[in-house]
């Protein structure tokens, strides 16, 4: 068994001006999600993101405060699940609740080291 | 606790935190206080995710405390309020305005203004489905069937109304309650109507408009003072409507009429609701509006087959409403009613009492119902003449249809 992780990106909630009622119904697909892969017992982490967002980059270690708007694909959260391979990640990434509002899930696999 | 098990949990605690927030800070500040609240659920929705609070509306209510010291600092930062809130004495009164009855309280005071005269008819709906009922605009637009575009300006004109005409945020006492209350009835009313009649082909939007209009017709009826004999009579027709709602449509989400309907699929606890809030409209000398349509509905309700109705009775009942309220519209539908009822002397008389042009773009019904008249005396000719006349008139292409295929059996006949 491998350790992948699933990163979402787009779909972010907060520029997309979903309603209470529509907040309230995509948690309830996310909370189901998440117990499946807990009862799946596959489940090894995971966080969801706050749309701000500080960057430091470049030699001179340039900061600039950025919001969701101002990013495109911003990561807004990840899971660590683990399994066989990619296919059977893609299965379990099927779950996924928010393609509908041009979510993604890009899978990747954590690299193991040799001791 | 099972989420799913709270239908609209966040919707109905939307409409509560904007309006304790607005309490405390003031109709002006509406624009900080709905996205703060916005901000609440997306947290909510997000941390939620994971684990669940153990008692999701406590977490919800220390959300929108919480809330009170950003907006606070929110609005210091724009300079636009200088008194400091939640310190000493201040405090503990905002704690207060979080109780159960406070925050019913907060609730009918937005009603009120949502529903105040001074707004334009068209934007009470939107602003009160907006702040007391936390839809979404888009949500908004298409229950009531309309363009975001248009419900974002009725929200906008009935903001600046509010500040131009300094709408206060309050429930009004004694003799201005009797005419306020009125026009609140009528925005429910017409919130219910929007919802029980909708061409809309989704029956979850029908059903939520339907829920939002009781569920806010019962916030009046929790308070001594809004508690009147009109108010349980529109809550009546409400049970007594909503009791159909699933019967109205068949699995194709065509629309059936009394005729069609499948009356074992009538939700009868909603009836047995209906007639307990009736018992309570009747203890009254002075009958609205709202206590015959219910009579109306009830009446309907008691036939066991369309056959079975009591056609006599329904009549009556119209004679009476139209008496307090004047309008064609009931004129034809009594005219219909005594076609029914093989009374065609009756049903022309009504006729004869209608002008076609005050039926507005209804007009269309006046023809198709003297149509009908005319077939049922077996003037074959007249009939199809004023058909031809309905379906000039016809707008609705659905109507339109219905009209094209009688038109063609008759023809037949």
């Amino acid at each position: 068994m491998k350790n992948f992780m699933m990163i979402f990106t787009g779909a972010d909630y907060a520029a997309l001006g979903l309603s209470p009622d529509e907040l309230q119904s995509r948690m309830g697909k996310w909370f189901a999600w998440g117990q499946k892969m807990e009862q799946a017992g596959i489940l090894r982490g995971g966080e969801a993101l706050t749309p701000q967002m500080r960057r430091i980059t470049g030699e001179h270690r340039t900061v600039t405060d950025l919001t969701s708007a101002e990013v495109k694909e911003i990561v807004g959260g990840y899971y660590t699940v683990e399994a066989k391979d990619f296919d059977a990640v893609q299965e379990i990434a099927q779950d996924f609740p928010d393609y509908d509002l041009g979510g993604t899930v890009e899978i990747r696999e954590v690299m193991v080291f040799d001791r | 606790m099972e989420l799913k098990d709270i239908d609209h949990l966040f919707r109905h605690h939307s409409g509560k935190m904007v309006s304790v927030l607005t309490r405390i800070f003031g109709l002006e500040h509406l624009e900080v206080i709905e996205d703060a609240v916005q901000d609440t659920f997306l947290k909510a929705s997000l941390s939620w995710r994971k684990q669940r609070p153990e008692h999701p509306e406590a977490w919800l209510t220390k959300a929108a405390k919480n809330r009170v010291l950003d907006i606070f600092r929110t609005l210091k930062s724009q300079k636009k309020r200088s008194t400091s809130f939640a310190t000493g004495t201040d405090a503990i009164a905002i704690n207060e305005l979080f109780l159960d009855a406070e925050i019913e309280d907060a609730q009918l005071r937005m009603i009120f203004t949502a529903c105040h005269p001074k707004l334009d008819p068209r934007d009470r709906i939107s602003f009160a489905l907006r702040t007391v009922s936390g839809f979404s605009i888009k949500e908004i637009a298409s229950a009531l069937l309309t363009k975001e575009d248009t419900i974002k300006k009725r929200l906008l004109r009935a903001r600046k109304a509010i500040k131009k005409e300094a709408i206060k945020f309050y429930i009004p006492q004694g003799k201005d309650l009797s005419e306020r209350i009125e026009s609140v009835m009528e925005v429910l009313y017409l919130i219910f109507n929007e919802g029980f009649h909708s061409n809309t082909k989704k029956q979850l939007i029908r059903e939520d408009l339907c829920g939002e209009a009781m569920r806010l017709c019962q916030l009046l009826l929790t308070r001594k003072d809004t508690r009147l004999p009109e108010v349980y009579a529109l809550f009546a027709l409400m049970c007594f409507h909503s009791a159909r709602l699933s019967a109205k449509t068949n699995v194709n989400n065509e629309v059936l009429d009394l005729k069609q309907q499948d009356r074992a699929l009538w939700h009868f606890p909603l009836v047995q609701l209906g007639n307990t809030m009736m018992h309570k409209a009747v203890e009254t000398n002075d009958f609205s509006c709202y206590h015959y349509e219910a009579a109306i509905a009830a009446e309907h309700l008691r036939a066991k087959t369309f056959e079975d109705t009591d056609w006599n009775k329904i009549l009556q009942w119209y004679e009476a409403l139209y008496n307090i309220q004047p309008m064609p519209s009931h004129v034809l539908t009594m005219a219909v009613i005594s076609i029914q009822n093989k009374d065609y002397e009756k049903a022309e008389a009504y006729f004869k009492n209608l002008q076609p042009e005050t039926l507005e773009q209804r007009a269309y019904l006046y023809y198709a119902a003297k149509a009908d008249y005319y077939k049922a005396i077996d003037n074959l000719e007249g009939a199809l003449e004023h058909l031809e006349e309905a379906l000039s008139h016809v707008t609705n292409s659905l109507e339109k249809e219905y009209l094209q295929k009688k038109f063609a059996s008759w023809q037949r006949s």
